[in-house]
């Protein structure tokens, strides 16, 4: 997998916590809408 | 991650929406949004925080650092089609600058809708470039750099 502007982004399939709830969450949820994908290095640090 | 929060209404109106990656768990994410996040942003993060264990994603996105096991601060802007349209990695001390995102959303957004290009320090409103055969070697006689600030 390449990764560079102007090709496929890398899909993936996680977990994810949000508003409470634990659920799976993959790239391809979000086709239609812009995705801003933020790494950080961990919990407890800013961000 | 609460910069972003802040701005999330604009990010929203724009079509936009923010995946948090870290290598924690689920329930690391709970704890600390709960016990620590709620307290800057009311409600808690309007957006989800996604669990990276053994930096999987991280690596397919050459963020994950090996030897201290975690995802450093890289962000990736991908456009409705699943493309990469924009990336940045900056050192693990350097916080990020949330407007330059929001910035650079609406700049991919509005090529993607016009097949101009945005010049430096584009912002909506300002002068966008038709790329053509005539264009060729006379940018300048359309754009200066004091456009750009």
């Amino acid at each position: 997998m390449t990764l560079r502007v102007g090709k496929p982004a890398p899909e993936f399939e996680t977990s994810a916590y949000e508003k409470g709830e634990i659920r799976k969450v993959k790239l391809a949820d979000y086709r239609g809408q812009w995705v801003m994908l933020y790494f950080y290095p961990g919990d407890f640090t800013f961000v | 991650m609460t910069a972003v929060a802040a701005k999330y209404d604009e990010l929203k109106t724009l079509g936009a929406v923010v995946l948090a990656v870290s290598v924690d768990s689920p329930y690391t994410h709970k704890v600390w949004s709960e016990g620590e996040l709620a307290k800057i942003v009311p409600g808690g993060l309007p957006y989800p925080m996604l669990s990276d264990p053994g930096g999987r994603i991280g690596q397919e996105y050459l963020v994950y650092d090996e030897e201290n096991g975690v995802d450093i601060r890289g962000r990736f802007l991908i456009d409705p089609d699943g493309v990469l349209q924009a990336m940045e990695i900056l050192a693990p001390a350097v916080g990020r600058n949330v407007q330059e995102m929001i910035r650079q959303v609406k700049a991919c957004a509005y090529v993607r809708e016009t097949g101009e290009a945005t010049p430096a320090g584009w912002e909506p409103g300002k002068k966008a470039l038709k790329p053509s055969p005539e264009l060729a070697g006379k940018v300048c006689e359309i754009w200066s750099p004091e456009m750009a600030f």
